[in-house]
């Protein structure tokens, strides 16, 4: 549930989820991005440029408040990221196409709701596939 | 063009007796004599991109075959942030600094690819060196620049370092100098004289500088996507700099044969103009040379494509898949030129004796998509070779498997489970023969943290892709 973490900003729950079922629930400021807040917990999780530009910190919005989302359904009631994460800068390791399957860049996302998120390596490498194979 | 070329063929300005003062060789034939064997290799290596809690860091890797512990990793430089990508990385100074005494090849410039964090490591104990400086990506940002890939030293000293985006990963990229004790100079090259940027080689005696175009970050980082290359996001130009005043003079557009070009070297000779650059994704390999009687008789570079790499049909793939040539070298002989395909899994070598028209020598098919030898001592190989190193007698070829963590993931998934490997060929250069060397293998996959990759390689006392003669 959201709430305040300290006197200073907001804070919402976001859990981390991990392929191998693993998760971590850690209280994520307004003021901070997801990527600081883990590591704040001491929570590893992947990152590059920290600028928006690699797309290293690529996880991928599962839930918020409790409603699942499904990318690409088109479903009206699917949670809006936009409501749910705000960025300090520019995503733009993200073409429109990976927004709309619902990948954030967590070293700029700022949580603005309780969400649940996809979280390692590997989300970063569902952005682009083998284009021979 | 410039006055500059009027300097052409011109005789150095500094002696080249056989007792200089500086770093390096006086000739690129003293390099063959006088360098040792390598005994010992410094391998970029990383962990970005992967689960591992760990930071990217410089492997040491013994290659004595006396030695107790050949082919170990025998000592780890650790950065002190995750998240670098460490590529490519240079020495403060080579053989183009031989005239300047009291220089000393002694530090290594190691950027981070994705962090832009530039670290300055004394290699003074050739076996252990140290973490001295760190420049911190926001010093580099000011300069409006992003992305560090090659370092060369400029001959008096300081270091020019190949920049491939602006503050925010976007074009313009640009080159960012050091001043001798490590500090931000500023950018090397008024902005604007090109937009793409990616690697770099520089001829003083002539007074040029070419240097190649990958994309701008935010395109090549988060991996290879073909509608990019469609929207002309990737790059197809040489671009030639007049090197003292640090001006574009000329460009080319190698065209859709030119696709990506990448790792570019010109001859190790002084008095060349020669050189031959990769353009990875159109598999070829183009010759480039400056032409007197060209451009209404007032001289100008040319570029023709000398060697075409088919791409191959795979049985399970649904289009012909690219060799995708990734790295290229020059012998210090300038007598073969080595290279890559990553993706068909093969090494070769041309004879480059006449350069506008090499002739294949021999290839190893090992690695890859395509390679014969997928195993080497029963460790498989998981990707194709990549990373090039030649020793100075240009009779050892190493290489190592890694191209970029994400582009890595694309084509080759396993690398990030298993780690990378370095592999090793015989080379007889007199009878043009590549030989694998199937008792030399460094494997990425044992390191301490977890398996990681490896991609540039370096010696200690100089190399292949590393001096320059002025």
């Amino acid at each position: 549930m959201s709430g305040h973490a300290n006197d200073r900003s907001p804070s919402h729950t976001v859990t981390l989820e991990w392929p191998d079922g693993r998760t971590r629930t850690v209280a994520v400021r307004e003021d901070e991005t997801v990527l600081d807040g883990a590591e704040r917990a001491d929570i590893a999780l992947p990152f590059g440029c920290r600028t928006g530009a690699c797309g290293t910190c690529t996880g991928r919005l599962l839930a918020v408040d409790g409603v699942e989302s499904e990318p690409d359904s088109g479903d009206a009631e699917d949670p809006d990221i936009g409501a749910t994460i705000a960025y300090t800068r520019p995503p733009r390791a993200l073409k429109d196409r990976h927004r709309a399957e619902g990948y954030v860049l967590l070293c700029l996302a700022s949580p603005r709701a309780d969400c649940r998120i996809a979280v390692g390596s590997s989300v970063q490498s569902e952005l682009v596939e083998n284009p021979w194979k | 063009m410039s006055d500059s070329h009027a300097q052409r063929g011109a005789e150095p300005e500094h002696d080249h007796e056989q007792h200089h003062e500086g770093p390096g060789y006086a000739t690129p034939q003293a390099a063959i004599e006088e360098g040792e064997r390598e005994k010992l290799a410094y391998v970029m290596s990383l962990y970005v991109g992967t689960d591992v809690d760990a930071p990217d860091f410089v492997a040491v890797v013994d290659l004595d075959p006396d030695s107790d512990t050949y082919c170990e990793i025998v000592d780890r430089i650790e950065m002190p942030e995750r998240g670098d990508e460490l590529h490519h990385f240079g020495w403060n100074a080579c053989s183009s600094s031989c005239h300047m005494e009291g220089l000393k090849r002694r530090h290594l410039i190691v950027p981070g690819q994705r962090s832009s964090r530039i670290h300055v490591i004394d290699a003074k104990d050739r076996r252990n060196p140290e973490l001295e400086t760190v420049i911190e990506p926001e010093e580099v940002f000011e300069y409006d620049l992003s992305a560090p890939h090659t370092v060369h030293c400029i001959p008096d000293g300081e270091i020019l370092i190949s920049m491939l985006g602006d503050a925010d990963g976007e074009l313009p990229g640009g080159f960012l100098e050091l001043n001798e004790d490590f500090e931000i100079e500023g950018r090397w090259e008024p902005p604007g004289e090109i937009e793409m940027n990616y690697d770099y080689w520089y001829q003083p005696r002539q007074n040029v500088m070419v240097s190649s175009e990958w994309a701008a970050p935010k395109t090549y980082y988060p991996g290879f996507d073909l509608d990019d290359v469609e929207a002309g996001k990737y790059g197809q130009k040489l671009h030639f700099w007049d090197w003292e005043d640090g001006t574009v003079e000329q460009t080319i557009d190698l065209g859709e044969e030119g696709l990506i070009p990448l790792e570019v070297r010109f001859l190790h000779t002084p008095e060349s103009t020669h050189g031959f650059v990769g353009t990875a994704l159109s598999s070829n390999m183009f010759h480039f040379w400056y032409d007197e009687g060209t451009n209404d008789g007032d001289g100008a570079y040319r570029a023709e494509k000398v060697i075409d790499f088919e791409s191959r049909e795979h049985p399970d793939w649904e289009m012909p898949v690219p060799g995708l040539t990734t790295d290229i070298l020059i012998s210090m002989d300038d007598r073969y030129l080595f290279g890559s395909n990553w993706l068909h899994g093969e090494v070769w070598m041309y004879d480059i004796s006449d350069p506008s028209n090499p002739r294949r020598a021999d290839s190893l098919s090992v690695g890859g998509t395509f390679g014969d030898v997928q195993e080497v001592q029963g460790r498989e190989l998981n990707a194709g070779p990549q990373m090039l190193q030649l020793s100075l007698d240009g009779e050892r070829l190493y290489w190592t498997t890694s191209l970029f963590s994400s582009w890595d993931d694309q084509f080759y998934p396993k690398e990030s489970e298993q780690g990378s490997v370095m592999l090793k060929a015989d080379v007889d250069p007199r009878n043009g023969r590549l030989e694998l060397d199937e008792d030399f293998l460094v494997d990425w996959g044992e390191c301490p943290d977890g398996p990681a990759r490896a991609h540039e390689i370096r010696w200690p006392d100089g190399d292949c892709t590393s001096d320059v003669w002025q």
